[in-house]
């Protein structure tokens, strides 16, 4: 009887068990002091066996609260990118984080910011992360650095070797890592690692960030079961997508390939048009946890110097407005060969005719087949149906840039002068498991959507998707009168292994202590590096 | 024994609980949701059929980038040359917007698997349709099933129309655009030039392969492809 208790327990924990493993990211910037304004350059590199396509990189203060983020798309287990300081930051320590939204184990890297235009704060001591679950970093002498000299005159050329036997070759896996960046001795940041309990059920995000949230019975606060939620993202061709959320009001929209930047509405109501929804978005949580343990640090003075010095860089960087960074330009997703409500049996251009006052006027002269009235307040409409010889019964979908319109006096007042044009389909259109008796799209002059209120049920935003790629800026394509104020003078994210690796650098103006620091990862996992430093006079 | 059958039950339920997940309600078939079309409104009734399957066929539909869509209702109107999909959720027949499909396919009631391609048609009356792939490669074999509304005999037949099968054969390559052929020996042995037909004729007869309706003519055209015998196109 014992030996079966002992096989059923043993088998127990074989099935519900989770491997214990530490397969965590590893998360390096450029530098460790920073400036507010300034961008932040990083390179993470993940476990072979991470599942998520999309990495989060937040920036965090020391209380836990997340100040900004991006997310960028994995190729390879690598990700790198920047994450730009917001000028309003406050001079202290600063958290960068990295996740996914599968991985139990978050990435933390201690900076230290300062802002631009306050400077260091006056105490002498600042609050600083004690975890000390810290990345194990070794240092090789495999991999020598040939041509790099100990002083380097200001705008000069440089340039140095990379020599890898082929013991060490054989070891590496995925791409080195190589940058040039000055150094504050004074300082040395931390990155550290937490474990933490991701939510269950998690969505793996593959090919672009996922867009969360619950629908809620506005009057009860319940979650809703079957309540219908739209997703618009306005352009030349709008794009939709839908969702019928699940018995614990919890919806999702993967918008995969958008890059950068992108206007999004999202709507929830109720299919039987009885109660009114209120729809919550939910926030990015990177710290899935309490903030990380501080403790008291004497801020050291040659740490002070550095600021200061920084400061003057940023601001006369501001003030010419020198770009460190060169943005790719997010890439263009193929248009839809067709609006997602068909195409159109009749475009309208009022602009072409008369002009006419209202939508009530415009739908009544323009519009044969489409039946608007404004009465008592209510507007109503119609769409006239070839197939069934009349008019449909319900509503048709009512569309202004793309972006569906529930309550008509939204409309009701545009004239000529504010659209320039209407497409109308008479026909009974279906949308996967939604239906629509016809669709009348309005785009209007002046695309800006201040026409749609935000309510409860209707969320605006502009929402942050995947970084664009990004490359350092070379001082080439600055003038050569201005002054060269780079403080990272090399970023190689992804240099491919080989046994002789030649790179060319141009030291800028600044002059100081440099390092240059080559990092990878053996195929065991283990994170190497090797630096040299260099004085630039 | 009242322990071994406890021990069973607690081992049973050990092994199906991780197994166990939320039954989703909605909905039926996630991947439907892309599908876009229109509602499908009935034809005339006239003699003849113009569908191509009698019923709603299981099949798989593939976006034009490339999202495929299967377990689905599909049924085929050769009459008008579109496809229609049968929604369970919203019991609707819906004509699935042909723009935004690559090609189906379905398994008819013969147990057959049916492929169809939409592409554009360039020569006359020239148009994006729907092609059945008899034979695919560099060089295919396309058919495309038209049905047309005909004047019948006025004794027989309500109102005097009917539908009548007229499907066209096409030799197709990406390069050289659409060649007619009929599905006869004789076609097919105009495809080759003079120098090889002696050897087309040996290779049908070694393997007896008489032409006498489309599955043979797919089948001479299919041994002659693995013989290395090529068209002159």
């Amino acid at each position: 009887m014992e030996r079966r208790l002992i096989i059923l327990l043993l088998l127990f924990v074989v099935l519900t068990g989770n491997a214990q493993e530490r397969e965590h990211f590893t998360l390096f910037t450029d530098r460790d002091l920073y400036t507010s304004g300034e961008p932040i350059l990083f390179k993470v590199f993940t476990s072979a066996n991470e599942r998520s396509g999309i990495v989060h990189i937040d920036l965090i203060n020391s209380k836990g609260k997340m100040i900004s983020g991006i997310s960028k798309k994995i190729t390879d287990y690598e990700a790198d990118g920047y994450v730009e300081l917001p000028d309003s930051l406050s001079s202290g320590f600063y958290l960068l984080s990295s996740s996914t939204k599968t991985n139990p184990t978050v990435t933390f890297k201690e900076l230290y910011i300062c802002n631009r235009f306050t400077g260091l704060p006056e105490a002498n001591t600042a609050l600083r992360s004690s975890d000390s679950d810290q990345l194990d970093e070794k240092p090789t002498d495999l991999i020598e650095i040939d041509g790099l000299q100990k002083e380097y005159k200001t705008r000069g050329k440089a340039s140095f070797t990379l020599h890898l036997p082929a013991e060490m070759l054989g070891r590496i896996t995925q791409d080195l890592f190589v940058s040039i960046a000055e150094v504050t001795p004074a300082y040395n940041s931390k990155t550290f690692f937490k474990r933490t309990t991701p939510k269950i059920d998690q969505i793996i995000e593959k090919e672009g960030v996922i867009l969360e949230g619950t629908a809620r019975d506005a009057r009860t606060g319940e979650p809703f079961k079957n309540g219908i939620i739209y997703l618009s993202v306005p352009d030349t061709l709008p794009r939709f997508k839908y969702y019928i959320t699940r018995s614990d009001g919890r919806f999702n929209f993967q918008l995969n390939n958008y890059y950068g930047k992108i206007p999004v509405v999202i709507q929830g109501y109720d299919r039987a048009e009885k109660r009114p929804l209120k729809i919550t978005l939910d926030n990015r949580d990177s710290l899935r946890s309490e903030a990380p343990v501080s403790e008291s640090w004497t801020i050291p003075v040659d740490l002070r110097k550095n600021a200061a010095n920084n400061i003057d860089v940023v601001n006369f960087r501001k003030l010419f407005n020198h770009q460190e960074l060169n943005i790719a330009k997010p890439t263009k997703r193929q248009p839809d060969p067709y609006p997602f409500y068909g195409v159109p049996a009749e475009v309208i251009v009022p602009k072409l005719f008369i002009d006419l006052p209202d939508f009530t006027e415009i739908a009544r002269e323009l519009m044969p087949g489409v039946k608007f009235s404004a009465y008592n307040r209510i507007p109503t409409m119609q769409v006239f149906s070839p197939a069934h010889y009349g008019y449909f019964k319900n509503r048709p979908l009512v569309l202004l840039d793309g972006i569906p319109v529930r309550d008509l006096n939204a409309i009701k007042n545009m004239g000529s002068k504010e659209i320039s044009r209407i497409e109308v389909c008479h026909t009974e259109r279906y949308y996967g498991y939604l239906s629509f008796p016809g669709v009348v799209a309005i785009y209007s002059t002046k695309p800006d959507f201040t026409r749609l209120l935000p309510a409860d049920d209707l969320i605006k935003l502009n929402l942050e998707t995947l970084q664009p790629e990004v490359i350092l800026n070379s001082p080439d394509e600055q003038q050569t009168n201005e002054m060269d104020l780079r403080k990272v003078l090399l970023w190689k994210p992804n240099v491919k292994p080989g046994p002789t690796i030649t790179v060319d650098f141009k030291p800028s103006d600044v002059r100081g202590n440099f390092r240059l620091i080559v990092r990878g990862k053996t195929k065991e996992g283990t994170f190497f590096y090797k630096e040299q430093f260099f004085e630039v006079n | 024994m009242i322990n071994r059958v406890a021990s069973s039950i607690t081992l049973l339920f050990l092994l199906i609980a991780p197994c166990l997940s939320a039954q989703d309600e909605l909905p039926v078939n996630p991947n439907a949701e892309l599908i876009k079309g229109t509602a499908f409104i009935s034809y005339p009734n006239y003699w003849g059929s113009p569908w191509l399957s009698g019923n709603f066929l299981t099949g798989e539909i593939e976006f034009t980038d490339g999202t495929k869509v299967g377990n689905i209702g599909l049924r085929y109107s050769s009459y008008r040359d579109e496809l229609i999909y049968y929604n369970t959720y919203l019991q609707a027949q819906i004509i699935i917007d042909k723009i935004s499909l690559k090609g189906f396919s379905y398994t008819d009631e013969n147990g057959v698997k049916r492929i169809f391609r939409y592409q554009h048609y360039n020569n006359l009356m020239g148009g994006d349709r729907y092609f059945e792939i008899l034979s695919d490669g560099e060089i295919s074999i396309l058919a495309y099933r038209k049905v047309d509304l005909e004047a019948g005999d006025l004794a027989n037949v309500k109102r005097g129309m009917e539908y009548h099968h007229s499907y066209y054969f096409y030799v197709y390559s990406a390069n050289k655009g659409y060649s007619p052929i009929n599905i006869n020996r004789k076609s097919l042995l105009s495809k080759f030039s003079p120098s090889k037909q002696k050897l087309v004729r040996r290779t049908l007869r070694k393997n007896r392969v008489l032409i006498s309706d489309e599955a043979s003519f797919v089948l001479a055209w299919n041994l002659l492809k693995d013989n290395g015998i090529t068209i002159d196109f």
